[in-house]
């Protein structure tokens, strides 16, 4: 045998247990370590040892042989058919009922014995008279007990017994026949009948509570209320409920509303169907009489209108997605198919507008024709801008600069011009300068022209003709336009523009910039000629930096540029601008 | 002095009561004297005495057998050969109190779960407790004799209530009466002592049932005396166990009537046979939720069906001590077993349950008609409630206290069902878990413990908690088998947990 020693390890609820029988394990090694705390069984605690349950107790699991002895049922020596006649049928289905106790056994007033001895005597008195049924005596008893429960709620502490007129508003409701002549002597009996009680309800009742302090202790009381918690009364939760009140008032008026309205829609629609029906009536006379009297007119004016009322609101939902104009509505209903012969006015727009692009397309043509073999610069004469874009930031600037060309084309690179390549050989296009053209209106009226010629002894020339403005090609997208967004601080540090002086488009510029005011007066010469001329006779070529190598007209030796406009020192002048 | 079969017979004599000789007429109300019961002879309270046609009549409560027992007895079965115990208003109530209790224990285990179980409801009722008198002995002496002696000398014989009142307040203060007795006399001196003593844990008590429950743990809410001695009730004539709070004249009728199937009471033949004329109910009035051949299930709205529900609780009342009325029925569902013939739908038994269970409840009071009962009906209530439970997803648990016969009966359907489980379990020699026995039965885990430890399944062996089928429960479960027990078909029940918004709880919506 084990020793009380052991400590048991907890056991929890999760603890996995091994199940064994009994045959299983050696009885004495657990014997004594039964757990034998107490076990509470939920009896109550004064009761849990009598004699009768211990007894049962003591062999528990054992087959219950000791039983708990009560006071035996006996078998009831009442006629249970008499009591019980009503036959049952068993429903196929589960039984649903929701009908309460009181719905159930009629009327609420049973007599008694006591009841049964008076109206033996009382119908033996009549005699010959109608004797009142049991039921009839049930009946009126109901409603004077009912009426005295209504009218006298404490009729048992006042002694107030409700008298018999008032009794009549409720008798008034049963057979009057059978029940009036023995009401008042039936009453008599009542009222008797109460007197003797103490004015308490003839049919014993329950004890329910009065609120009086006796009730805690009466055994009697029984089935009180549950009074439920009282929600505190604030003025937030009174607001509430009025606003709920309201809101529910609001929406019954709008019910009502509703239901008067509907209301009235029928009585027009039947008022409706009145007049159709009449004016039916009336038309048919009408038919009747243009036979009788034999007037032929086609019977327009019988049918018309039946027809239209019909179809108006029949016809929104076949309409065409654009919706046509509106003299067309009532053709489209009939589902012919769209008439060709009438113009529409959209049709009218439509070609109207084709004309009128056709018209423009037609003079930008002409115009380009017209333009042919012509650069216009009329646009914009100065600016090579004047694109889509119009560059704000872009003008200025350059403004600015036109009069101090960047300081890359240096004496050094004059002198000793390195070769470059050309990114893009051009090798049409001529070596020559422009000169800035005043604007007037002239060179406005003569677009600048130029000409190309070989001259005598091979020498190139470019005749130039109301020359206004540098080419306009620049492309903004290549521009280097935010190379001279750099702001110079210090003037002394002038700002050095890494600059391909051999690149086509910086030749374009430097070609735009206008001639100092001494040199336009001559350049206002109807035909400025420009002579490319290299310094220092042929051969070197290179010399000029303004041309560069690149550019194969002046490579030819031969070839002499006079300058016959240009004097020798506005050359020299417009070399370093380049 | 002794009672025969009980053990306890000792009881009084620690606590001296004044002894002597009474007769007929002396005998008085609060006093111990042996009376014949079953042929045997057995200490009994006298609870009150009557005068009948064939002369004066005492009620008798027997030592150590449960109230349901207790009888009017006449003359002849008292033994006045024998001294009787007086009840002593000034010095012995107490003692006497204590002989009176005594028998109800050994008394050793009883404080401490007493103690456990009402620490908190009780604990400003001095003497209810009544573990150990003596610390409080002259308090509670001299309070009770402000008590006792009104009532004593307001003559037990013309006032029953008063003397019932009265007698319990010296006859037993250490069941815990002692708020009855207060609560019951409507003395000055009582209402006051009742104020001081045991207000609180009525109170309480009050308070609790008010938001849950169906039974009083507090003795002094139940009435001792029965006031209903006979009823007619369909094929049978009952004889109620227990107070009930039916009119007060039908105490004085020899035997009331009660509908079988509305349940409406009635004083006297005439009044009952025009009723039954009337009544065309035939079956419990809610919805059948559960048939088979043998019984349908009929749940019921306590407050759908107030009148209905209101009966059947005054009928169980006469058979279950602890079940309280104080308050109305509305927060209970009633699960009601019946059986069918050519007539209706007959009452076997209900159980009540409540809508919502602060305690996991799933039945709150449950009784089986005695006319039912030993039949097998009370184990197919259980089974039936626990199959409820199951369909909710819900452990659940009987309200407490139970009965004695409560507790056999849950007692048996949970070891059944326990040893059923743990047969299969030790067949396929897996382990389990109290947590998995409980959720498969739908009992909560303390219930799993209680049997397995009532049944002594529940061993430490060689350092491990193990559980052992009994060879004798192997058997009686083969036994049982062959019998062909009726059981409840889960698959009939047509049911779904009813849901009760605020709304409905509160305004029946």
């Amino acid at each position: 045998m084990a020793t009380r020693k052991v400590r048991y390890k907890k056991l929890s609820v999760k603890t996995l247990l091994p199940v064994l029988r009994e045959d299983q394990i050696d009885p004495t090694e657990y014997e004594s370590l039964t757990n034998e705390a107490q076990i509470s069984t939920g009896v109550e605690q004064a009761e849990e040892n009598e004699y009768h349950l211990q007894a049962v107790l003591q062999g528990a699991g054992v087959a219950a042989d000791k039983e708990i002895p009560v006071p035996p049922p006996q078998e009831s020596t009442l006629s249970y058919d008499d009591l019980y006649p009503q036959q049952f049928s068993k429903t196929s289905t589960y039984i649903r009922f929701s009908q309460t106790v009181e719905e159930c056994i009629g009327c609420m007033y049973d007599m008694t014995e006591d009841d049964e001895v008076f109206l033996k005597s009382y119908n033996q008195k009549r005699g010959a008279n109608p004797h009142l049924s049991e039921n009839d005596f049930e009946r009126i008893m109901e409603v004077f007990e009912e009426t005295a429960y209504i009218k006298t709620p404490f009729a048992s502490v006042d002694q107030t017994i409700v008298n018999y007129d008032e009794m009549l508003q409720g008798l008034g409701e049963l057979e009057k026949a059978k029940t009036m002549p023995h009401a008042k002597q039936v009453y008599e009996y009542w009222k008797s009948r109460r007197q003797a009680l103490s004015n308490r309800p003839l049919h014993p009742t329950l004890k329910f509570e009065t609120h009086q302090e006796s009730d805690d202790m009466d055994p009697y009381v029984c089935f009180r209320r549950r009074e439920v918690r009282q929600t505190r009364k604030t003025r937030a939760r009174d607001v509430l409920s009025a606003d709920k009140l309201k809101r529910l008032r609001k929406e019954l008026e709008e019910g009502r509303q509703l239901i008067l309205a509907t209301h009235n829609r029928e009585l027009l629609k039947a008022e409706m169907l009145r007049t159709d029906r009449a004016i039916f009536d009336q038309r048919a006379l009408l038919k009747e009489q243009k036979i009788r009297l034999g007037i032929k007119t086609d019977d327009e004016d019988l049918i018309n209108q039946k027809p239209q009322k019909r179809k108006a609101p029949e016809a929104p939902p076949v309409q065409r997605p654009p919706p046509p104009a509106q003299l067309r509505l009532p053709v489209r209903p009939d589902g012919r198919p769209a008439d060709a012969d009438l113009a529409q006015l959209a049709d009218r727009i439509a070609e109207k507008e084709n004309e009128l692009r056709l018209d423009i397309a037609k003079k930008v043509q002409n115009h380009s024709d017209w333009n042919r073999g012509h650069i216009d610069l009329t646009r914009g004469p100065l600016s090579p801008v004047s694109g889509p874009k119009p560059e704000i930031s872009f003008r200025p600037a350059k403004t600015q600069y036109l009069m101090t060309p960047p300081a890359s084309a240096s004496s050094e690179s004059l002198e000793d011009p390195t070769p470059m390549e050309l990114d893009k050989p051009e090798p049409i296009l001529p070596l020559f300068k422009f000169r800035g053209v005043a604007q007037d209106e002239k060179s406005l009226a003569n677009p600048p022209k130029f000409r190309r010629r070989y001259g005598r002894l091979n020498r190139l020339w470019i005749d130039r003709r109301g020359l206004t403005s540098p080419p306009r090609e620049i492309d903004d997208s290549q521009s280097d336009r935010w190379k001279y967004d750099q702001s110079s601080d210090d003037e002394e540090d002038v700002p050095t523009y890494e600059v391909d002086p051999f690149d086509t488009r910086a030749l374009k510029f430097r070609a735009s910039i206008p001639l100092p005011v001494w040199m336009t007066q001559r350049a206002t010469a109807p035909i400025t000629r420009i002579a490319v001329l290299p310094p220092q006779g042929q051969g070197q070529p290179p010399q000029l930096p303004p041309t560069g190598p690149p550019i194969q007209i002046p490579t030819q030796s031969q070839n002499q540029v006079l300058m016959q406009a240009l004097p020798r020192q506005a050359q020299a002048q417009a070399r370093p601008a380049s | 002095m002794t009672s025969g079969a009980n053990g306890d017979a000792t009881v009084g004599s620690d606590a001296p009561r004044q002894k002597g000789r009474a007769t007929p007429d002396t005998i008085k109300v609060g006093c111990i004297a042996q009376v014949t019961k079953d042929g045997q002879a057995r200490r009994a309270e006298i609870l009150s005495i009557r005068e009948t046609k064939s002369g004066r009549q005492f009620y008798c409560n027997f030592d150590n057998f449960n109230k349901r027992l207790d009888e009017w007895v006449p003359v002849s079965r008292i033994d006045f050969e024998q001294d009787v115990e007086w009840p002593n208003p000034e010095k012995d109530k107490q003692k006497d109190g204590k002989g009176k209790k005594a028998p109800a224990a050994p008394r050793k285990a009883q404080p401490s779960k007493n103690k456990k179980k009402q620490v908190g409801k009780r604990e400003q009722s001095v003497v209810s407790e009544g573990q150990t008198p003596h610390p409080w002995s002259e308090f509670v002496e001299s309070q009770q004799a402000q008590v006792k002696t009104p009532g004593a000398r307001g003559g037990a014989d013309d006032d029953e209530d008063k003397a019932n009142a009265s007698l319990e307040v010296g006859g037993t203060p250490g069941i815990g009466p002692d708020e009855m007795e207060l609560d019951e006399d409507e003395t000055p001196a009582g209402v006051a002592k009742k104020e001081r003593a045991s207000s609180f844990s009525r109170e309480e008590e009050i308070e609790k049932l008010r938001t849950s429950g169906s039974m009083t743990q507090n003795p002094a809410e139940i009435s001792r005396i029965r006031n209903i001695s006979k009823v007619e009730f369909g094929r049978y004539v009952l004889f109620p166990w227990y107070f009930s709070p039916y009119p007060e004249v039908f105490g004085q009728e020899d035997c009331i009537f009660i509908c079988e199937f509305c349940l409406s009471y009635y004083g006297d033949l005439k009044s009952f046979t025009r009723h039954r004329q009337k009544c065309t109910l035939q079956h419990p009035p809610g919805n059948e939720i559960y048939r088979d051949d043998f019984v349908s299930f009929f749940e019921i709205d306590g407050r759908r069906q107030r009148t209905w529900c209101r009966n059947l609780c005054l009928l169980s009342k006469m058979f279950l001590d602890h079940k309280t009325l104080y308050y109305d029925v509305d927060p209970f569902l009633f699960y009601v077993m019946t059986t069918r013939d050519d007539r209706g739908c007959h009452l076997i038994g209900y159980f009540s349950k409540e809508k919502e269970s602060t305690d996991g409840y799933n039945v709150a009071c449950i009784l089986t008609l005695p006319q039912y009962q030993r039949k097998g009906y009370g184990r197919l209530l259980i089974q039936f409630s626990y199959e409820l439970s199951k369909i909710e997803g819900k452990l659940g648990s009987p309200e407490k206290p139970l009965s004695d016969l409560g507790l056999l009966s849950y007692r048996q359907y949970w070891s059944e069902n326990i040893i059923e489980l743990l047969v299969g379990y030790s067949e396929r020699e897996e382990k389990c878990t109290i947590e998995g026995i409980a959720s498969k039965l739908a009992m909560t885990t303390q219930d799993v413990e209680h049997t397995l430890q009532a049944l002594k399944m529940q061993v430490y062996h060689k350092g491990d908690h193990k559980i052992v089928i009994p060879e004798k429960l192997i058997q009686q479960r083969e036994k049982s088998k062959l019998k062909q027990k009726r059981l409840i078909d889960p698959e009939r029940i047509q049911w779904k947990p009813p849901v009760f918004t605020a709304s409905s709880r509160t305004w029946g919506w």
